[in-house]
């Protein structure tokens, strides 16, 4: 079966820096796919190669078999590729429930004259974005939130948000950049059951994070990364058990701890 | 054209550029420590320019270095007075910047007319300075353009000097770069701020001396030439000193020769057009061209 | 969206002619009328998008320009008007390019837009009669009635002041100005959301230039007379400070601008050679209200929806 994403050597310099070197991966559909690997391993570098947010040096990206190396970040979230952001980027002066719909934008089609006119299709439209955008808010659990403006809430209501509005068009594949960061152990775990609910309604998930215990406990599959280069692949039982990988985290002391536990 | 016609242009246009390249350097030093587009500093020029003026009306006989002084004094003191009277009660309102920048429009109307009301509308001429003509090689220069070329080149190698040997310069350097690192390196952030401001006006002053010693003072010639200067400060890539005195140069040359050999008509429209250009090719200007050469 | 307050002062302004028939007020107050249309323009551009430009002075002189051209060949006002607008529309297209810059750069870029803009006004005398600029364009007709009393120029522009910000509040509230707002916040959160960034400035910028054009469409046929001098630069930066003195975001806050803007200067006429030195310390003052400008002050008049807060 082909996976749902397969990226082959994909290899991404800044300048003489190499942060990236033919890196190779496949997600396999319906799974939740850790990446993992010390500090500066290239973890969010990878991560926004796949998003698009920038083009990579050499080597192909795969969606469903098609080549989607030279698409811009745009495009491929309207091929079903949303992502989330490691320092939270939310539309702060929107109310949670717009932030949500703006995920939609790329199903609806009104434009201006729509906006101006307001035919009965728009009218339509606009009510079926919203609703869809209540149902994600209400998937991760802040419906009670819906007409609170983005910038005032809680931190931890606020990655809920981005992530709200990344699977509002259920998109095939969900980029997650460390949603447990700054999340309480309470909300983390409730996130470790959401992104368990986000796979199982039919999105893949690609999940960086440094929370070991949301990694282990939620990922099927889990890739690690060391200094830019692929170091393993595996369950994550292969992983904690891979002498290679509690290598590349010695020095790494509270990280070590965590991947022995 | 003759080499005697070509050397008069690019002298022309260098001179010309000066005053630009001045006017640029307060926009870019002004945009780096805080953001805004000083819409005003054109006007700061005029006033530089009037006040010199009136010193030789006062004191015909005042020599050239002295007006500059004093031009630079009045374009300094009214900068700095407008920062701390009004740009930092703005900042510390926490106002958007686009409402800061719309104050500088307002202070470009007011000193405007301020001007206006104190020195009238007609255009002022500046009395000559200097006589005759100096000869290089058999080909006779305006003395005044020689002049206005040679201070701009002072001045600016003075502040050269001024920002990277200078504790206060140094300050003002750290601020732009980086204001909090520069708060616990001690530095006073608001007095760094104005002294910013003091020094851009201080630029603009002697442009504006010296753009009035070459034509004439007049209460609007602040606006379009402090657009240009701003055009150029784009043009050497916004923020960037070396970049803002460069920029000036070009601009003053490709305005000078566009003039020449393109349209007189459309003098202004080239140096847009090559702006636009400009930044859709380099993005960051002719510092970011260098610094992606390097 | 039509809320009381505004609904309120819309019929005061419609039946001013009523109480107060003065032909020079009402000439003022269709100065005001298109003047706020071209607020509401640089409005939507900067309050949703978040785009500065400086250059809509040139989009209000194609506008201006293009339909006393148009009636003077002998096209009707009625088609004229229109159509004038969509050239302001389609010359805003030679901007796409400049949509990538962001702040000050897009500023300058605009700016130097607006200056070539008014060199070719100036200059090119066979289509713009130059500086000597256009007289004699014909009064508004509509369906072959020559509008001659200030009343009805008055209510021609005024209803369409209202039509635009009417329009406007239902493109900011809807599925276009949610993205245009999105855009302004966080660009890279809209394109990680599928948003084409670049597309949707461009029609914010297009919307503005059409809107900017029907203010010069409706200037021409009320001034009757158009020189190079209406679509300088200057213009440019007194429709910014329309919108910034009235608030950015609020569509309430452009229309009060415009007043400001248009009226002030005439009220001080009283004042003479001080007039635009009170006009300066007055902007300058005003700014001290910040963001919600004289809209923020009137708290009567709420800001339409997607507007900032």
């Amino acid at each position: 079966m082909t996976p749902l994403l397969e990226v082959q050597a994909v290899t991404r310099r800044f300048g003489g820096l190499v942060a990236l070197e033919a890196v190779h991966m496949q997600v396999a559909s319906g799974t939740v796919h850790g990446l993992i690997g010390p500090n500066g391993a290239g973890k969010t570098t990878f991560l926004n190669v796949i998003a698009g947010a920038f083009p990579p040096s050499g080597g192909r990206l795969l969606l469903e078999g098609r080549d989607i190396t030279s698409l811009a970040g745009a495009e491929r979230a309207r091929l079903g590729i949303r992502r989330t952001f490691q320092n939270l980027k939310l539309f702060a002066e929107m109310t949670a429930l717009e932030n949500a719909a703006i995920g939609l934008h790329t199903d609806s089609r009104a434009g201006v004259l729509a906006a101006l006119f307001r035919p009965p299709g728009q009218r339509r439209e606009e009510r079926a974005i919203m609703a869809r955008a209540a149902e994600a808010l209400e998937f991760v659990g802040l419906a009670a939130h819906a007409q609170h403006v983005a910038g005032t809430l809680a931190y931890g209501h606020r990655r809920l948000l981005e992530i709200a509005r990344a699977i509002a068009p259920r998109p095939k594949l969900l980029l997650l950049d460390e949603p447990a960061a700054g999340l309480n152990p309470t909300e983390a775990a409730s996130l470790t059951g959401l992104i368990a609910r986000i796979r199982d309604a039919g999105t893949t998930v690609i999940l960086v994070e440094h929370h070991m215990d949301v990694v282990m406990r939620v990922c099927d599959r889990i890739t690690v990364l060391n200094h830019g280069r692929h170091l393993a692949t595996g369950t994550p039982a292969e992983i904690q058990a891979d002498a290679s990988v509690v290598e590349a985290y010695l020095g790494q002391d509270a990280l070590a701890e965590a991947l022995a536990c | 054209m003759n080499m005697t016609a070509l050397l008069e242009v690019t002298v022309g246009g260098v001179a010309v550029g000066c005053v630009y390249s001045l006017l640029a350097l307060g926009y870019s030093m002004i945009i780096r420590a805080s953001g805004i587009i000083h819409f005003a500093q054109g006007e700061v020029m005029m006033l530089g320019s009037m006040c010199g003026l009136s010193a030789l009306w006062v004191a015909p006989s005042l020599h050239p270095a002295l007006v500059l002084l004093v031009g630079m004094l009045a374009g300094g003191a009214l900068a700095g007075a407008m920062e701390l009277l009004v740009y930092r009660t703005l900042r510390r309102r926490g106002v958007p910047l686009v409402s800061i920048i719309t104050a500088t429009v307002g202070f470009s109307i007011f000193l405007m007319n301020a001007a206006r009301l104190g020195w009238g509308s007609e255009p002022l001429r500046y009395p000559d300075m200097f006589r005759g003509a100096v000869e290089v090689s058999g080909i006779r220069i305006s003395p005044q353009l020689l002049w206005v070329a040679a201070s701009g080149f002072v001045i600016m190698v003075a502040l050269q000097i001024f920002l990277s040997k200078t504790r206060p310069g140094l300050a003002m350097q750290a601020v732009a770069q980086d204001p909090d690192a520069a708060q616990l390196m001690g530095v006073n952030l608001s007095r760094s701020m104005a002294a910013t401001f003091a020094v851009a006006g201080a630029m603009a002053g002697a442009a504006g001396v010296m753009l009035g010693s070459l034509f004439f003072s007049f209460f609007e010639m602040g606006f379009i030439t402090g657009l240009k200067a701003f055009v150029a400060a784009t043009l050497g890539g916004l923020g960037s000193i070396g970049g803002a005195m460069l920029g000036g140069i070009l601009f003053g040359l490709i305005e000078t020769f566009g003039a020449v050999f393109i349209s007189s008509a459309y003098k202004d429209a080239i140096g847009m057009m090559l702006l636009i250009a400009i930044l859709l090719v380099l993005p960051q200007g002719l510092a970011g061209l260098w610094r992606r050469l390097r | 969206m039509i809320r009381v307050a505004p609904a309120l002062a819309f019929l005061a302004l419609a039946l001013l002619p009523f109480v107060l028939p003065d032909p020079f007020l009402l000439h003022l107050m269709t100065s005001v009328a298109i003047a706020a249309i071209l607020a509401l323009g640089l409005q939507f551009l900067l309050g949703i998008s978040g785009q500065l430009s400086l250059g809509q002075a040139a989009f209000y002189g194609v506008g201006a320009y293009g339909s006393a051209l148009m009636t003077g060949a002998g096209v009707p006002f009625l088609v004229a008007v229109p159509l004038a607008a969509m050239a302001a529309g389609a010359s805003s297209l030679i901007l796409i390019p400049v949509t990538r810059l962001r702040g000050p750069y897009l500023a300058v870029a605009t700016l130097g837009f607006s200056i070539a803009a008014y060199l070719v006004i100036k200059n090119e005398e066979w289509l713009t009669g130059g500086s000597l600029g256009l007289m004699g364009i014909s009064r508004p007709t509509l369906f072959g009635l020559r509008l001659r009393d200030p009343a009805h120029v008055y209510w021609l522009c005024a209803g369409l002041a209202a039509l635009v910000w009417l329009g406007l509040c239902r493109l900011a509230d809807s599925r276009f100005g949610r993205a245009a707002h999105a855009i302004r916040q966080d660009e890279d959160a809209a394109r990680a959301s599928g948003l084409r960034v670049t597309l949707i400035k461009t029609q914010c910028f297009v919307v503005s230039a059409v809107i900017s054009g029907l203010a010069g469409a409706l200037f021409a046929h009320h001034i009757r007379y158009l020189g190079p001098a209406d679509f300088s630069f200057w213009k440019s930066v007194e429709v910014l400070i329309m919108v910034v003195i009235g608030g950015v975001g609020s569509a309430a806050g452009a229309v009060l601008g415009a007043a400001v803007v248009v009226l002030l200067p005439e009220w001080l006429r009283l004042i003479g050679d001080y007039r635009l030195l009170v006009f300066g310390a007055t902007v300058v003052v005003l700014m001290l209200f910040g963001s919600g400008g004289l809209a923020g002050l009137w708290g009567a008049i709420r800001r339409p929806r997607g507007a900032a807060p």
